[in-house]
């Protein structure tokens, strides 16, 4: 029998976006759902980092995974990655982290990802590389890991899925999987673009929700159980520091300041939560823990410039009585072969594993079907992956500025150009929208016609729309207007959306508000409420079917 | 196991691929006052650059505050922006928050320079290569005997009275004319020797002036500025001097910057304020009384950035001063008094057009007064303004301060009083 689809995947973070290509790639018929937007929940918060397996050393096979996928990953994707020096300087010896074997086991494998061994630095030399050291510290530790954006690998395999002809669907929540007699899962979700609710049939449903896959498995009454682990990390309006610092925190465990694009993230808390994920905001508790514990050796931290908070949770293995640090790093995938057959759950995971875990669930999926295929996910380069990109010649070939290409560059890579030939077509479309970034408008229009989009803040996932210091002040009501234009809104969904992404910006501003982005956000009232009067505007907000009443 | 040695030296080699040169301790207050940008873009209104070519050839100082100073191993990408910025510190100077914008465009091409000297303008490689070679920003006179020629020529013209170049040990004053002035406008040099000379001061010049590093700064040749910095340091050791005195704007505020970072522990005056402070405006008065022709002039001033912006405003309050003493001249004040000229950060050099379509600005404000004359206390002012003036068809003529001060002393009568 034929159904709908060999597989629906369930959750578009790094996982789920993933499994969909995998499954794409190796010719499945598969349907993407994701309840918001692709990325939008814990990957969206994460640092970034696709670490060799840092925090892991104790489990040798992980990190033999993680340092394999970080050389697969500068293979298909090298556009979105960057290389961070890392030091982890030392105010006494015990501060050596409890990693025990760290040094070895990384030096080990660090030829493969082409970095240098872990090296030792005297004081002088690390306070030359960073300044803002502490210059008590006794020694420093050095390495190097590797960055990459998370929202655009997300989109990036999403759209990578696409072309190899999945459908991914955002904005559509799942609530309810039924197994059917004589085979097959049927899937119910809800469209919130629509307002519709839909049904398909799969052979396969692969549960890569995260922080949500008990909740998920329970609708096919399958069980899951995780350690939701959340955390917090700060936001710093630029590159503070020169190079990332790891420290060691008030409670011992380790903390860093990474440089991540043209901003720098201190994190990250690991506190266990029953909190629905849904509704996280970074506590004042947590973001002193950071400050306090980096202050030790980057004594200035506390006075630079903090734009937002970010906060998410981790769906750690099911691992309990034992600290958050000793549950494994690794991941589980759980076949429900007697409650849901055909129905495949995720838990544990990093993101540097995401297209491993994605090939482990494939090859099942593909083994469930009777498909022979093998994985290529790891050879053939993600979009915008077709060589290099000269950024010079870029800039004067269509007259916009160079680090307006670059930071083009570092999203699309070679697919820049063609957000460029749509400038060239429309040079009104030139006009700079966001001034942090920068992004210009032919590059919103072109997110929105190739990206799919629905709101400001998916925007803000693919282009970095007003992430920068002013934190969407000068950008919204512009994008708004371009976004109410490209999907043909009315002058209420107009106002709406400058509301709606004001007030989820609010939401990660407000927990650390302080210094110099207070006069920041003083300078946004004045613009949205004294000159925009948007807090007097008439239009009616109605409360959408899945926002709850609290 | 390597060692420390090898370690450091292979974390550089991974720093110099990732474009990244770590921020010296005296850039971090640099770094921080950026930080503080709200992005209001009241700066853009003010930039005199933006002001004569628009915004998109040049971003401006809010794009350099909140896009193009975030991230380190992007700064190569800026190379197309930051060298348009003249450094006039309008900016700064109406900013709501204190943002250090001229600074961190010297940062920023100081990175390009260290990483991507292909993207340093060439016109600026042409300048850094004199600068190298003869320790001054402009190239020496090939044969002494046509400098000396030159400068006799000046002098006359300007009426100036004929001193000996002095070179002195354990002189209370060191007058650094400038290479401006050494080489080009000789006048300037002469007169300020003129001045300190008619008012007893006692003071010395440089055996061998060298060029006090600004040019290389703004060009974002650091470790040039740092090496020209300390050469100078030592000969004003060498001399035993206790204070600078300099007829030049830029070599005023950058001498102070100097010798506030590096410790001099050395005053630093432009001319206009060694007379107010120390001379004493009674005796300028005195001496500019017995010059009887009895003829009027009215004058317009031109605020240098690099007194205003850079030292002080109170500077250009003394210049007005120094020209209230002076019998028969009277200020027409002139609408853009304190607008940039155009000649600053260097852009001159390889942009041509751009400074002059600042200077454009300048040049309607004076035509717009009824001066027959603009003076100002900077030599490079006084040459940018002095061409366009000309090449716009104007019979204003331009004066160095310096210059037109001494042309008030009545040098053959104090000569013969001796």
């Amino acid at each position: 029998m034929a159904y709908d689809y060999d597989v629906v995947v369930i959750g578009g973070g790094s996982t789920g976006t993933a499994v969909a290509r995998d499954c794409a790639m190796r010719g499945l018929e598969t349907l993407l759902l994701e309840r918001d937007d692709i990325a939008s929940a814990t990957v969206g918060t994460c640092a970034g980092m696709i670490s060799s397996g840092l925090k892991y050393m104790d489990e040798p096979d992980i990190v033999d995974m993680c340092s394999e996928e970080v050389v697969h990953f500068r293979r298909i994707a090298r556009h979105l990655i960057m290389k961070n020096p890392i030091l982890t300087p030392l105010m006494q010896m015990s501060d050596v982290s409890t990693g025990g074997n760290f040094a070895e086991e990384y030096s080990k494998r660090a030829e493969t990802r082409d970095v240098p061994p872990v090296l030792f630095l005297t004081p002088e030399d690390a306070l030359e590389i960073e300044p803002t050291l502490n210059p008590n510290i006794i020694a420093s530790i050095y390495f190097e890991e590797y960055f990459i954006s998370p929202f655009r690998l997300c989109l990036l395999q999403a759209l990578d899925a696409q072309r190899n002809g999945a459908s991914v669907r955002t904005y559509c929540e799942v609530h309810d999987i039924e197994n059917l007699d004589g085979g097959g899962n049927q899937v119910t979700f809800f469209d919130r673009v629509s307002r519709k609710t839909e049904s398909v049939v799969a052979d396969c449903v692969v549960n890569a929700t995260g922080p949500w896959a008990d909740e998920v498995a329970d609708m096919a009454s399958a069980n899951v159980e995780i350690r939701p682990n959340k955390g917090a990390h700060v936001i710093l309006d630029r590159r503070v520091v020169n190079v990332g610092i790891i420290a060691k925190a008030v409670d011992g465990r380790m903390i860093y300041l990474f440089p991540h694009e043209n901003t720098a993230l201190l994190g990250t808390t690991a506190l266990d939560t029953w909190e629905d994920p849904d509704k996280l905001v970074a506590s004042s508790d947590e973001i002193e823990y950071l400050l306090k514990s980096m202050e030790w050796v980057v004594p200035s931290v506390r006075e630079a410039r903090i734009i937002r908070t970010m906060e998410g949770v981790r769906p750690l293995v099911a691992d309990w009585k034992k600290p958050e640090d000793d549950v494994t790093r690794g991941y589980d995938i759980l076949a429900h072969e007697d409650d849901a057959p055909g129905i495949f759950s995720f838990v544990g995971g990093k993101l540097v594993m995401c297209r491993h875990m994605a090939e482990s669930v494939t090859d099942m999926v593909c083994e469930w079907l009777g498909v022979d295929k093998t994985c290529d996910t790891h050879m053939q380069p993600l979009p915008g992956m077709d060589g290099d990109v000269d950024v010079l010649a870029l800039s004067k070939k269509y007259g916009v500025s160079q680090h307006m290409v670059e930071r083009m560059r570092t999203r699309h890579g070679t697919e820049a150009e063609q957000v460029l030939e749509l400038a060239d077509a429309h040079p009104e479309w030139k006009t700079t929208v966001c001034t942090c970034e920068p992004i210009m408008e032919a590059e919103l229009r072109y997110s929105i016609q190739e990206e799919f989009p629905r709101s400001l803040n998916d925007l803000r996932r693919r282009v970095r729309l007003g992430t920068g210091p002013c934190q969407g002040t000068f950008c919204t009501y512009k994008a708004s207007a371009i976004l109410t234009k490209e999907l043909d809104w009315s002058g209420i969904d107009y106002q709406l959306e400058i509301m709606d992404y004001l007030a989820e910006r609010w939401k990660g501003k407000r927990p650390s508000l302080r210094g110099e982005q207070l006069s920041q956000e003083e300078l946004m009232q004045g613009i949205y409420s004294c000159v925009g009067n948007i807090d007097q505007s008439d239009a009616e907000y109605q409360r959408k079917p899945w926002e709850g009443i609290c | 196991m390597m060692s420390e040695e090898e370690a450091y030296e292979t974390v550089k080699q991974t720093l110099k691929e990732e474009g990244i040169s770590p921020y010296k301790p005296d850039e971090l207050d640099v770094v921080a006052s950026i930080e503080n940008c709200i992005n209001c873009g009241t700066c853009i209104n003010h930039c005199p650059v933006v002001a004569a070519v628009g915004i998109n050839r040049f971003s401006g100082p809010r794009s350099i505050a909140v896009e193009l100073s975030r991230s380190p191993p992007e700064y190569w990408s800026a190379g197309d922006m930051v060298y348009l910025c003249t450094g006039c510190g309008t900016c700064r100077e109406v900013c709501p928050k204190n943002v250090d914008i001229p600074e961190i465009v010297n940062l920023i091409r100081a990175r390009i320079f260290e990483h991507r000297p292909d993207l340093v303008p060439k016109g600026l490689h042409t300048v850094r290569e004199t600068i190298l070679e003869h320790h001054l920003a402009f190239e020496p006179w090939d044969d002494e005997e046509e400098k000396e020629a030159s400068r006799d020529m000046r002098r006359e013209r300007f009426g100036l009275p004929v001193i000996p170049d002095r070179v002195v040990r354990d002189a209370e004053v060191l007058f650094y004319p400038g290479c401006q002035a050494e080489e080009v406008a000789q006048e300037v040099k002469e007169a300020g020797k003129a001045v300190l000379e008619f008012f007893e001061v006692d003071y010395t010049l440089l055996d061998e002036l060298n060029c006090c590093g600004l040019p290389s700064r703004l060009m974002g040749d650091d470790q040039t500025a740092r090496e020209l910095a300390d050469e100078l340091k030592a000969k004003l050791d060498e001399l035993g001097v206790n204070k600078i005195v300099t007829t030049c704007a830029g070599c005023t505020s950058n001498l102070s910057y100097l010798a506030s970072r590096d410790d001099w522990n050395m005053p630093v005056y432009h001319l206009v304020e060694y007379f107010r402070e120390v001379i004493g405006l009674e005796k300028l008065k005195e001496a500019a009384k017995q010059e009887t022709s009895g003829s009027k002039v009215v004058v317009t001033v031109h605020d240098p950035c690099h007194l205003i912006r850079h030292t002080s405003r109170q500077l250009m309050n003394e210049a007005l001063e120094i020209l209230d003493c002076l019998p028969g001249v009277e200020v027409s004040v002139s609408e853009v008094e304190d607008s940039c000229c155009g000649g600053g950060g260097l852009v001159a050099y390889h942009s041509s057009a751009i400074a002059d379509a600042v200077t454009q600005e300048n040049v309607e404000g004076i035509k717009n007064t009824d001066a027959d004359r603009v003076v100002t206390p900077c030599p490079l002012c006084t040459s940018q303004l002095e061409t366009r003036l000309f090449k716009s068809g104007s019979s204003i003529d331009v004066d160095d301060l310096s210059v037109f001060v001494a042309k008030y002393l009545p040098f053959e009568e104090k000569t013969s009083n001796d």
